[in-house]
C-alpha cells in the first residue's frame, strides 16, 4: 500500500512563481504556486487585510462544488496563520494543482466532474504551507495536517492514519485535523458518524502525529516542523529537506 | 489583475541585436530546442513535459457516456486547456485570454482534427454507449513555447494512457476494473507534433525555434507547423504578424520535419522504457494469470 | 472523395466548372455605409462579407468578444480590435455560434494581427481601430474574404498602410493518403471542395511574395505544400489587382461627382 510511503517535498519547483512546492505523500502528489502579495481585484479588495485566494484544480476534469468546498476550508484556515493584517488591500494567491491521487483499483471512477475526496485535504494543506514558506509570506506559525479514519473491520474498531481510498470507502468516519506549530488545533473537519469518545481518540492520534515534540529548536528562523504521518524520523527527513534547500540557496548567493 | 512585466527597451534591443548576430541569450543555435524531457506518471496517461523552464502536465482520462446524437458511431474526445493563475497571475480563471484560445485551437487542430485518435474505436454500442476520452492540459510554468510543449505532453499522455477493458457478450456490456483485467491502450493512428517558429527582423528574415518567454515578447511574428513523422502536415498557422517570404516558410517546414522525427523517436524510447519498468516485478505476469481464468 | 477526383481527372474541370487556376467572381464595393469611417462589401463567389471600420479613435470600454492585435490601447501603437459576427442564416445548416466560439475568436485574432502588420499603427498612439465584420453568406474561403474586406474598409477609412493585404485559398486534388505526384493544385476553393480536399489560406502583402497569413487546417503531404503555396501566392496577386481596381474606380467616381476636395484631379490618382 502506498499509505506507508514517506512524504517527499521539493521547494521552488516553478521558476516563475513567487513561491512553489511539490509534495507527495500517501499516493497524493500536489504542486502549489504562491503569488503574493499582489494587487487585488476590486471585488476582493479588503481595506484592512490581505485577501487569501485558494484555487484547487483537479488533475482531470473540471472543478466542481467539492473543490469549491475544499478551497473555502483551506482559505479560512490559512488566513489564520498568514499575517494578513500586514498587507492591506492586496491578494495572496495560492494555486494548488493536484497531479496524482491514489486510485481505487476495484472501482471505475467517473472523472469528468473531478471529485477530490476528503483525504486529499492534508496533502493540499501541507503543500500550501510549504509553498507559502517558499514564497516568504510572513506567517504567525507553520502548520501540519493529517487525515485519520475510523474503520470497523470484522467488528474491531481501528483508527487508520492516512487512509487509502479503499479504507475511506469502508470507513465509519473520516477526520482531517491540522495543528499549528504551537500545538493549537487549527482545523477539524469530519465526515460520517462518530461519537465523542471516538473523536477524542482521533484527536489524540492526530495530535501525536502533527505535534510530535520536536528536537530542541536549534535557533533556525523557520521552524520547519512539516510532518505528516509516519513518525518522528519523518519530521527529521522533511526538516532536512528544507534545511538543504535553504543551505543550497545560501550557497549560491 | 496584475499585468505581466514587459521587457525594457534595452532588454528588447539586446535580444534583437544578438539574434541578428546569430546569437541567443542562452547560447543555443537558432534552430536548436532547449532540452526536452518527458516524465511519465505512475498512473496511465500522466505525462509531464519540460522544455527548459516551461513545464506542462497532461492527464488523460476516460469515462463511459452516451455518444452525441448527431454522431452515434463516434466516441467523444476533448482536450481541455485552461490556463490557471499558476502559469502567471495575469491569467484569470473562467476568462480565456487570447493565448489560451489560440493554444486550445492549435491542439484541437493538431491532435483532434487530424484524426490522431480513432474516435470510432471509442464507440461501444452505436448511439448508446461510448468512451469519452478527455485530456486535461495543466501549464505549471510558462517560459515560452507553450504550444510545442503542450502538444508533446498531450500526445505523450494519450499514447501512454490505457482505458479499462470491455467485453460484449449477448448484448451485455461489461467494463472491467484495473484489478480484473489489464487496461488496454487507445487505438492511435499517428503522432503529430507542433514546431513553432518565431520571426525577427524588419522582414522577418531571422527564424528561430523554441523561443523563450523573453524572445517571444519581442518577436514580430510566429508560425506553428504541425507534422507527423511521415511528413504529413496536420496544420499550419501563421496568424498575421510581419510578412515572411514564402520560400522561407517552405524552408521552415522542411526543418520542422526533422525536428518532429526527433520528437517521435524520443517519445517512442520513453514509452518503451516505461513499459519495461512496469513489466518488472512480475505485475503483468500476475495479471495475465488472472486473465487466463 | 468521390466528388472531385473522379470528374476532375476526366475534363480537368472542377465541380463549378472552373479550371484549376481560376478565381471565382470577386465583386467588391467600398464606402457602402455613409455613417462609418470606412466600410466595404465583398463577394468571393457565394461568400459574402460586410465590413465597417471605426477609428482610429480613443479606446472605449472593451467590447466583449473582440480580440485585439498589435499593442494595447495604452501603448505607443494603435490597437486593432476585430469583431466577427457570423449570421445564423449564412450557411446551409443553421448553427448558432456564441460569442465564445473559439473558431471565430481565432479568425478575429488572425485578421487583427494581419492588419496590425500592414497598418501604420505607430502613427496613432493611445488609440484603437475597430473593425467589425459581418458574414452574410458562407461558401468557402471565409477567412480570405474577411481579410480582403477588412483591407478594403481600412483603405476607405483612410488609415495609412504599407500595402494591400490580399488573401485567397489554395488546395490540392490529392488526398493526404494518396501520395500521387500528378495531383494538381487548385485556386480559390468553394465550400464543397474545402470539405473534401486539403486546403490552405494565404494572405500576402501587396505585390511581394511575403506571406502575412498562412493557415492550413487539413492533413496534406509536405511535398504538396510548395505547389499549393505557389498557387496561393499567385492568386493573392490576382486578388490584389481586383481590389486595387475597385478602389481606383471608386476614387475616380468620387472625383467626377465632386465629393473629393477641390484641387484633386483624375491624374493625381496614381
Amino acid at each position: 500500500m502506498t499509505a506507508t510511503s514517506e512524504p517527499e517535498a521539493a521547494l521552488g519547483v516553478l521558476p516563475r512563481a513567487d513561491g512553489s512546492a511539490k509534495y507527495s505523500h500517501a499516493g497524493y502528489t500536489v504542486t502549489a504556486a504562491v503569488n503574493g502579495p499582489i494587487e487585488a481585484q476590486r471585488k476582493d479588495e479588503n481595506p484592512y487585510e490581505a485577501h487569501v485566494d485558494v484555487i484547487v484544480r483537479p488533475a482531470a476534469g473540471v472543478g466542481g462544488t467539492r473543490e469549491r468546498h475544499l478551497e473555502s476550508i483551506l482559505q479560512s484556515s490559512l488566513s489564520h496563520i498568514i499575517l494578513i493584517k500586514n498587507f492591506p488591500r492586496s491578494l495572496i494567491q495560492i494555486v494548488l494543482q493536484v497531479e496524482d491521487s491514489p486510485e481505487n483499483d476495484y472501482v471505475n471512477t467517473k472523472l469528468v466532474q473531478g471529485n477530490l475526496n476528503f483525504a486529499i485535504m492534508p496533502a493540499l494543506f501541507q503543500t500550501a504551507v510549504l509553498a507559502l514558506l517558499s514564497a516568504g509570506v510572513p506567517m504567525r506559525a507553520t502548520a501540519t495536517a493529517t487525515a485519520v479514519a475510523v474503520v470497523f473491520h470484522d467488528g474491531v474498531k481501528r483508527t487508520v492514519v492516512d487512509p487509502s481510498p479503499r479504507e475511506i470507502e469502508i470507513a465509519r468516519s473520516v477526520h482531517v485535523l491540522a495543528f499549528t506549530s504551537h500545538d493549537e488545533l487549527l482545523l477539524a473537519e469530519s465526515e460520517g458518524d462518530f461519537i465523542v469518545k471516538e473523536w477524542d481518540e482521533v484527536y489524540e492520534t492526530a495530535k501525536k502525529i502533527c505535534c510530535h515534540s520536536a528536537p530542541a529548536d536549534d535557533g533556525m528562523q523557520m521552524a520547519l516542523d512539516e510532518e505528516a504521518a509516519a513518525g518522528p524520523d519523518m519530521r527529521h527527513f522533511l526538516r532536512s529537506t528544507m534545511e538543504s534547500k535553504v543551505a543550497a540557496d545560501l550557497y549560491w548567493k | 489583475m496584475p499585468r505581466e512585466a514587459e521587457p525594457s527597451l534595452n532588454e528588447k534591443q539586446f535580444v534583437i541585436q544578438a539574434l541578428q548576430e546569430n546569437l541567443r541569450l542562452d547560447g543555443r543555435e537558432l534552430e536548436q530546442y532547449r532540452p526536452l524531457e518527458l516524465t511519465l506518471g505512475d498512473q496511465y496517461g500522466v505525462a509531464d513535459a519540460t522544455l527548459g523552464k516551461t513545464r506542462v502536465l497532461a492527464k488523460a482520462s476516460a469515462e463511459l457516456t452516451v455518444p452525441y446524437t448527431d454522431r452515434p458511431l463516434d466516441g467523444i474526445f476533448t482536450i481541455a486547456t485552461e490556463l490557471s493563475p499558476m502559469t502567471s497571475p495575469a491569467f484569470e480563471l473562467n476568462r480565456p485570454t487570447e493565448t489560451e484560445v489560440l493554444l486550445s485551437r492549435l491542439l484541437e487542430k493538431t491532435v483532434r482534427r487530424s484524426n490522431a485518435l480513432d474516435t470510432e474505436s471509442l464507440c461501444l454500442i452505436a448511439g448508446q454507449k461510448c468512451w469519452s476520452v478527455r485530456v486535461d492540459v495543466h501549464v505549471l510554468s510558462h517560459d515560452g513555447n507553450l504550444i510545442d510543449a503542450a502538444c508533446f505532453a498531450v500526445v505523450s499522455a494519450l499514447r501512454h494512457f490505457k482505458k479499462p477493458d470491455t467485453s460484449m457478450e449477448g448484448g451485455v456490456l461489461t467494463v472491467y476494473t484495473a484489478a480484473e483485467r489489464e487496461p488496454v491502450p487507445l487505438s492511435w493512428l499517428h503522432s503529430p507534433f507542433c514546431v513553432t517558429w518565431s520571426f525577427y527582423g524588419e522582414q522577418g528574415e531571422i527564424a528561430v525555434l523554441d523561443a523563450t518567454w523573453l524572445e517571444e515578447q519581442v518577436r514580430v511574428g510566429s508560425c506553428t507547423i504541425s507534422l507527423n513523422r511521415h511528413g504529413e502536415i496536420c496544420q499550419i498557422s501563421k496568424l498575421g504578424g510581419t510578412p515572411v517570404e514564402a520560400v522561407a516558410l517552405l524552408q521552415c517546414s522542411a526543418v520542422s520535419l526533422t525536428k518532429v522525427k526527433e520528437f517521435s523517436t524520443y517519445l517512442d524510447e520513453k514509452l518503451a522504457e516505461d513499459a519495461k519498468r512496469r513489466n518488472k516485478g512480475g505485475l503483468l505476469a500476475e495479471l495475465s494469470a488472472e486473465n487466463d481464468r | 472523395m468521390p466528388l472531385d477526383t473522379s470528374t476532375y481527372s476526366l475534363a480537368l474541370l472542377r465541380v463549378d466548372g472552373r479550371r484549376w487556376n481560376e478565381l471565382r467572381r470577386l465583386h467588391a464595393q467600398i464606402r457602402t455605409q455613409a455613417a462609418a469611417d470606412g466600410s466595404s462589401y465583398l463577394e468571393m463567389g457565394h461568400t459574402k462579407v460586410m465590413c465597417v471600420v471605426t477609428g482610429p479613435s480613443e479606446p472605449g470600454p472593451r467590447r466583449g468578444g473582440g480580440i485585439g492585435g498589435g499593442a494595447g490601447g495604452q501603448s505607443k501603437d494603435a490597437e486593432v480590435v476585430v469583431n466577427i459576427v457570423i449570421a445564423g442564416f449564412s450557411s446551409v445548416d443553421r448553427k448558432r455560434r456564441g460569442r465564445g466560439d473559439k473558431r471565430t475568436q481565432e479568425m478575429q485574432s488572425t485578421v487583427a494581427n494581419a492588419l496590425a502588420a500592414s497598418l501604420h499603427t505607430h502613427l496613432f498612439p493611445h488609440s484603437q481601430i475597430n473593425v467589425s465584420l459581418h458574414v452574410l453568406s458562407q461558401d468557402g474561403s471565409l477567412l480570405a474574404a474577411l481579410i480582403n474586406a477588412a483591407t478594403l474598409a481600412c483603405v476607405d477609412a483612410g488609415i495609412p498602410m504599407t500595402d494591400y493585404v490580399a488573401a485567397c485559398t489554395a488546395g490540392s486534388t490529392s488526398t493526404y493518403a494518396a501520395n500521387d505526384e500528378s495531383a494538381d493544385p487548385l485556386l480559390d476553393l468553394n465550400h464543397q471542395e474545402e470539405q473534401e480536399l486539403p486546403s490552405l489560406t494565404v494572405a500576402t502583402l501587396g505585390d511581394s511574395d511575403r506571406v502575412v497569413v498562412l493557415v492550413c487546417e487539413s492533413r496534406v503531404q509536405i511535398s504538396r505544400l510548395e505547389g499549393m503555396l505557389a498557387v496561393g501566392v499567385d492568386g493573392c496577386k490576382q486578388v490584389r489587382e481586383l481590389l486595387d481596381r475597385v478602389v481606383r474606380e471608386k476614387g475616380q467616381r468620387m472625383i467626377l461627382e465632386g465629393t473629393v476636395e477641390k484641387g484633386t484631379g483624375l491624374n493625381d490618382l496614381d
